[in-house]
């Protein structure tokens, strides 16, 4: 996996025109981050702060309208959406290939190295068994771990995550955490991941940026307790995480509007 | 069983009328040139069978010709019009008057510009004209139905614009083309039917004019004979249409979900 460069962002705005009252609406408003190469950050806030905006404006699917930010090439990132959107007439495994497939036009993989990675991204999600599936034959679970290692099929240094386990059972949840943790450590990409779950948030982060109304509340740094191999959902660290991200975020709006 | 019993229920129903009808016209005795008895028109069917079956290809040939022009004609200004939508606002209203002038009224400028040297070819225009209004419409409106996510990973992916065609869009309009296709199949049998009426002569020899040739010689049981093979034409068109549908879509998609 190359390594991306740090993802840094200036003052950035995004005002967009409602198309029915024509009034002007501020998504986000001077946002100002970094986020290092590597590292595993959250995006915390309640719906409609502007967290699923500030993504695919990272991804390069919305233009900022003020301010600056780094640049960024598209095959770099992985995208994992809120739902698993797979091509309904394509297989598992076909589905994972696709952006392989369509990237081939440019960077030329051969045909057994895009079988090779496929297989490995299945691997990583534990679902290389149901490859030649039809999205409708599994559970959502199962269609998320897809949609999953569609992401990861392309090695991407950089992964963008948009409440991608929100619609899911909590021990559904907690399983796909612990695969997404597992990742992180072993491939170390850097991963923005957008959630309005304060112990989701906890659990995968090495820290959440709070949002609210468009802008940049707060940051809070996860400490996670050094060489311990137990649950850290029960480690006092994981609680103070939690109490801290839940008065972040019960905290007033940091500017009026 | 119960499943192909209630399949085999229209056919009973069919057979049923059937024998009421000749029952019927035995007991009023009825002139057969106003209601012949279903035997009456099996017979005509099998004295006359060499010529119905020669204007059955006749009929058939431009019914597949104008639903072919109308599915690629269709698909592809659908195509034009979901990438330009200049070209789509500009084009349009022709498109619908197109449609909605009735084609019995646009037939015989048709047949005078296209069909003095060939009938064939103007019936077939006519039946496309006819033909061609649901493929589009239906096509135009599968390809705008893909989900706006879809698109994103389409983008995210660096796809061109013919890799989102091919990779996204056309598969997930399939359903509604094939829908349009069904419309389309049967209204290019009607118009193929309407132009050979409108084209009146004997230049054209499908079913239609063995409809009005056996109505002016008031042989009203070969005109049944012949009635009877163009409806066999429609639902033929039909089923295998419908066949085509359950072959594409039946392992994917929704409609062809099986419970459990």
């Amino acid at each position: 996996m190359t390594r991306a460069p740090d993802l840094a962002l200036h003052n950035i705005g995004l005002t967009y025109r409602q198309p029915r009252s024509g009034e002007d609406v501020t998504a986000l408003r001077d946002i100002t981050a970094r986020f290092a190469a590597g590292s595993f950050t959250a995006l915390v806030g309640p719906s409609g702060c502007g967290k699923s905006s500030l993504l695919r404006l990272l991804a390069g699917l919305l233009p900022p309208t003020q301010g600056d930010m780094s640049a960024v090439t598209q095959s770099d990132i992985g995208f994992v959406f809120q739902e698993p959107t797979l091509l309904a007439w394509r297989s598992v495994f076909d589905n994972v290939a696709l952006p392989l497939k369509i990237a081939n036009r440019k960077s030329g993989f051969s045909r057994a190295e895009i079988d090779t990675r496929v297989i490995e991204a299945l691997t990583w999600v534990g679902l290389e068994a149901r490859a030649k599936a039809l999205p409708r034959e599994l559970s959502g679970g199962m269609k998320m771990r897809v949609s999953l290692a569609r992401a990861l099929a392309k090695r991407p240094p950089i992964l963008l995550m948009d409440e991608p386990f929100a619609a899911l059972d909590e021990l559904t949840r907690f399983r796909l955490d612990d695969d997404l943790r597992t990742i992180w450590q072993q491939q170390k990409p850097t991963i923005i991941f957008v959630t309005h779950s304060v112990t989701e948030a906890a659990y995968l982060a090495e820290r959440a940026l709070v949002m609210r109304e468009g802008a940049l509340q707060s940051e809070v740094v996860i400490e996670r307790p050094k060489n311990s191999q137990g649950n850290f959902r029960a480690a006092p660290e994981f609680h103070a995480a939690c109490a801290a991200l839940g008065e972040a975020l019960a905290a007033p709006p940091a500017r009026a509007s | 069983m119960r499943a192909a019993l209630l399949r085999l229920l229209p056919l009973g129903v069919g057979v049923a009328m059937l024998g009421l009808w000749e029952i019927c016209v035995h007991l009023t005795q009825l002139p057969i040139f106003v209601l012949p008895p279903p035997s009456a028109i099996g017979t005509a069917l099998v004295d006359n069978f060499a010529t119905l079956m020669g204007s059955l290809w006749v009929t058939l040939r431009i019914t597949v010709l104008a639903f072919f022009w109308a599915v690629v004609s269709g698909l592809a200004l659908a195509i034009i019009f979901t990438r330009a939508r200049l070209i789509e606002l500009a084009l349009y209203p022709y498109v619908v008057t197109l449609q909605v002038t009735p084609v019995v009224a646009i037939a015989p400028l048709i047949l005078i510009w296209v069909g003095f040297d060939h009938v064939d070819r103007a019936l077939v225009i006519i039946a496309w004209i006819v033909a061609f209004f649901p493929m589009l419409t239906n096509a135009v409106q599968g390809l705008r139905s893909t989900e706006p996510q879809l698109h994103d990973v389409m983008t995210l992916a660096g796809a061109s614009w013919w890799q989102r065609l091919y990779y996204l869009e056309l598969p997930a309009a399939l359903p509604a083309m094939l829908t349009g296709t069904k419309i389309s199949g049967g209204l290019a049998l009607i118009g193929a039917v309407v132009a050979e009426f409108v084209a009146g002569s004997g230049a054209s020899t499908g079913l239609a004019w063995r409809i009005i040739e056996a109505g002016n010689r008031l042989e009203i049981a070969s005109l049944f004979a012949a009635l009877a093979l163009l409806s066999a034409l429609g639902i033929a068109l039909f089923y295998a249409l419908t066949l085509l549908e359950w072959l594409v879509l039946r392992r994917w998609h929704d409609s062809f979900a099986k419970s459990g």
